[in-house]
């Protein structure tokens, strides 16, 4: 299972995960804490798509419509004043259900189909939002003036600053990822392998593959949903601009570019992705930013002609895109 | 209203058909969504205004306006077309045998960076399309046509009808036909598959240059990234029509381009893009072959 | 009978690839499928593993009638299949395309994979486990471990056997299994088909190499576009002049 030196780097990742952000904040680094709170929470949403993209080898191109559900559902009901320990299991269990709503058709649709239909929907989604003013305020967002989002408390402490937020947030990505690790490996996992392997295979193998398929589908949506309530819930605010089709192109590329199926990969994907350029916008000035995207885009072509299993492929993905990388 | 709603939806639907063609004919030859045709749109639309700066700054004077229109369609034509075709040659075909989805990717790839390369040559703002002529509508009934909205229409049907043509009279068009039937027996044929793919792009974004510079004339301003939404509905009008099928997409462009105006008149005009993305789902999750298209089966 | 098949047809547009094909398999027989290419083997298979239903007749397996289930469902029922052109779990290793074969005999859910429930932990052992044995059965015990594009083709084609053997099938099919064999892998492919034999598990097995064919079945059916055109013992089928004719052509 996990070897001696595997343990010890996580232990030494987690020691410095814990005790950075504070030696940041104390020498007035706030921006860098900040930053780190928004790769915990692209981390997130990595971890979702990449149940549905690397375990199930779906490409999904409107998975930020779900972050959007999770989001909305999470301001609307912390506007009306529940607390957030309620609201985030509700947005969460919202999440999953549009997402078995949406799955229900799609599935069954094969590759380049499936990936069209699944950016139509996270379009419809965004227009819809941007223009049902009655229950989102349309593209002014969440909240309206006079209201405001609750706050956050763990017992008596109230979370206010980007640090406190941090930490919770790391708490959810470890969770996330130990829940990502354990449907790898398990019966459940080694199915959703055989299904991206093989399709009809893995149907005639007895894997009742149109469940197990909605299954995966709805759970990656349920870490969307998450990851959006948590947003809305740390910054204050949602708009229908945070969710564009480019932001799902976004994390797509993460997985890709970190090594697709590979949990430590994407982790790795998402930091380089979200965290360096982010931190080079504060150094650089938004001269930078206009290029970034210029940048990715060549990056994303780049990647996928010379090094498609990405990064840190899982091992069984480099095995398979080696040889083709010679014809 | 509604003969209102039909002219502008068939003027609407020339220049989806047109851009259409572009989706359809590479899938038909590569099997592969060609995601940055359209940013070939876009660019198309850019040429096309930077011609029509240049033009009065190289002849003082006024030129003849059919010689202004050749002009421009011609720059744009051959810079789309050249365009698509280095596309094809630097980010498809290193990934023709690679895995399903790669090709896609590389697309969006490429969608981003001609977005954001245009974007940082030119500016973020939208700019204004000169108007060349004086555009003004003809009146009668209730119903307004301008000369511009037959303009579109005539240049799209008259394209439309020398492509076809060229694919079904000619012999690179026969050529053409046979590399999207299958490639390896067109080789043994002794067809240069190679050439013809790049020809195809050729063709496919001159024709979505084209209909860049008709969106931009017709609704009088360009920006970087104005070509993804029509993209979508150009993409949906090709599925519509049956993907891989190129008289299915002229047939969708303007099926698409009717029903989005008529949308925009009866229903309302915020969620007219909605209609797109609907009629998109629809036809994949019901008829994925759309309305001219085969099914294909695979062998077990 | 194990597995009835009754006036089975099936079109594919114009093509009619089944005709009124009537067959039947008892337990512990093995049942040779033979016919020139094209004559609807493959169909047959997929008719009856449930790929497609059949336009008419029926198909009954353990005196239930399973034409019209779904194809995971049929394996569930008993009834296990190969491939002609091999559909290997490519990038699993050999061990983990043989554990995903056990994936219907097994229950474990998502909840106890997540808390590494008694459930969880005692299911993947006995997974792994059921996998070698199945994997020493057939005599890959030691590629466990391998990614099965480092597998020879003849080890391929027995890897899928066990992972067909894993699902604890009553009937099982093989689809062309020594295509691409040399004779030494033939022969010991025609051991593999014994053991499973003695495992009363009954067999139906298409294959062009006559050889194997005729050595392995007790009883053989003969196709031609589409129809049964001979039934019978080995060397019956064998001087059947219908079937020389079918396979040689006329004059």
């Amino acid at each position: 299972m996990i070897q001696r030196k595997s343990l010890i780097f996580l232990a030494v990742l987690a020691v410095v995960l814990i005790v950075a952000p504070i030696i940041f904040n104390a020498t007035g680094n706030y921006y860098v804490v900040h930053v780190a709170g928004l790769v915990g929470i692209y981390c997130i949403l990595c971890v979702g798509l990449n149940i549905t993209i690397g375990y199930t080898g779906l490409l999904d191109l409107g998975f930020m419509a779900f972050y959007a559900i999770g989001a909305y559902t999470g301001a609307l009901l912390s506007i009306a004043g529940l607390s957030f320990w309620i609201v985030l299991p509700i947005s969460v269990i919202v999440g999953g259900l549009f997402r078995f709503l949406v799955g229900a058709p799609v599935l069954r649709l094969r590759g380049d189909y499936l990936a069209i239909v699944t950016l139509a929907f996270g379009e419809i989604c965004r227009l819809v939002i941007n223009n049902f003013d009655a229950l989102t305020n349309g593209p002014k967002g969440l909240p309206r003036v006079g209201e405001s989002i609750g706050k956050v408390s763990f017992f008596s402490f109230t979370l206010q600053e980007d640090i406190h937020f941090y930490y919770l947030i790391l708490a959810f990505v470890a969770i996330s990822v130990l829940i990502s690790y354990r449907l790898e490996h398990s019966r459940m996992g080694r199915a959703l392998v055989a299904i991206r392997e093989d399709e009809l295979a893995a149907e005639l193998t007895g894997i009742n593959v149109a469940r197990i398929k909605a299954i995966a589908f709805v759970i990656s949506g349920m870490f969307g949903a998450l990851a959006g309530d948590l947003y809305v819930h740390w910054i204050g605010f949602i708009t229908p601009e945070q969710f564009t089709f480019w932001e799902s192109v976004l994390l797509v590329s993460m997985i890709v570019l970190g090594g697709m199926g590979n949990i430590v990969g994407v982790l790795l994907g998402t930091v380089l992705l979200v965290g360096v350029p982010e931190l080079l916008r504060a150094t650089l000035g938004t001269r930078f930013v206009d290029y970034r995207m210029l940048l990715f885009g060549a990056v994303m072509i780049v990647v996928i002609i010379f090094r498609p299993q990405g990064l840190l492929p899982s091992k069984r993905r480099a095995l398979e895109l080696h040889p083709l990388e010679k014809g | 209203m509604f003969i209102q709603q039909l002219i502008n939806g068939l003027t609407l639907g020339s220049i989806y058909a047109l851009f259409a063609l572009g989706y359809t004919m590479v899938y038909g030859i590569l099997l592969m969504i060609n995601f940055a045709h359209s940013e070939i749109f876009m660019v198309g639309a850019y040429f096309g205004f930077w011609v029509l700066a240049l033009l009065p700054v190289l002849f003082p004077g006024s030129l003849p306006i059919v010689i202004v229109f050749i002009i421009v369609f011609l720059v744009a034509m051959v810079a789309t077309g050249v365009l698509a075709a280095v596309v094809e040659r630097t980010a498809y075909r290193p990934l023709r045998h690679a895995q399903r989805l790669a090709p896609l990717i590389s697309a969006i790839g490429v969608s981003i960076f001609l977005q954001n390369l245009i974007m940082l040559a030119v500016g973020a703002e939208s700019k204004s399309y000169p108007d060349i002529f004086k555009n003004e509508p003809y009146v009668f009934a209730g119903i307004s046509v301008t000369p511009l909205q037959l303009f579109i229409f005539a240049l799209a049907v008259s394209l439309m009808i020398v492509l076809q043509v060229f694919i079904t009279r000619t012999k690179m068009g026969t050529a053409m036909r046979a590399v999207a039937q299958n490639h390896i027996v067109s080789q043994l044929m002794g067809i240069d598959t190679n050439m013809i793919i790049t020809l195809t792009f050729l063709i496919g974004g001159g024709l979505g240059g084209v209909a860049g510079v008709l969106n931009g004339m017709y609704y009088g301003s360009i920006k970087y990234n104005m070509g993804f939404m029509p993209g979508i509905k150009a993409f949906t009008a090709a599925v519509l029509g049956g993907i891989g099928n190129i008289k299915g997409a002229m047939v969708g462009g303007f099926v698409l381009g009717v029903l989005e105006a008529m949308a925009a008149g009866y229903i309302s005009s915020d969620y007219k893009d909605v209609i797109a993305f609907v009629v998109l789902s629809l036809v994949l999750l019901v008829r994925p072959t759309g309305i001219f298209g085969e099914a294909v089966t695979e062998k077990i | 009978m194990l597995l009835e098949i009754s006036e089975i047809s099936k079109q594919f547009g114009g093509l009619k690839a089944l005709s009124n094909v009537t067959a039947s398999v008892d337990t512990d027989e093995v049942l040779g499928l033979i016919g020139p290419n094209g004559a609807g083997k493959s169909t047959l298979f997929n008719v009856v593993t449930g790929v497609y239903p059949p336009e008419h007749g029926q198909v009954r397996f353990q005196n239930k009638p399973i034409h019209g289930l779904t194809s995971h469902r049929i394996v569930q029922l008993g009834i296990a299949r190969t491939f002609q052109n091999l559909r290997l779990f490519a990038n699993m290793t050999v061990l983990e395309n043989v554990m995903v074969g056990r994936h219907c005999r097994t229950k474990s859910m998502l909840t106890d994979a997540l808390l590494h429930t008694r459930r969880f932990t005692r299911e993947e052992k006995e997974i792994g486990d059921h996998a070698r044995e199945i994997l020493d059965f057939v005599g890959l015990l030691s590629s466990g471990n391998e990614l099965v594009k480092n597998l020879s083709y003849g080890n391929q084609r027995r890897l899928e056997i066990a992972r067909a053997l894993a699902t604890e099938p009553a009937l099982l099919l093989l689809d062309e299994p020594s295509a691409g064999m040399n004779p030494k892998e033939c022969n010991e492919l025609l051991e593999l088909i014994d053991k499973v034999r003695s495992r009363h598990i009954a067999v139906i097995i298409i294959e062009h190499r006559m050889q194997v064919v005729m050595t392995i079945s007790d009883r053989i059916v003969v196709l031609d576009y589409g129809e049964k055109i001979a039934e019978g013992k080995p060397a019956e089928v064998q001087s059947n002049p219908k079937v020389i004719e079918a396979y040689l052509g006329t004059g």
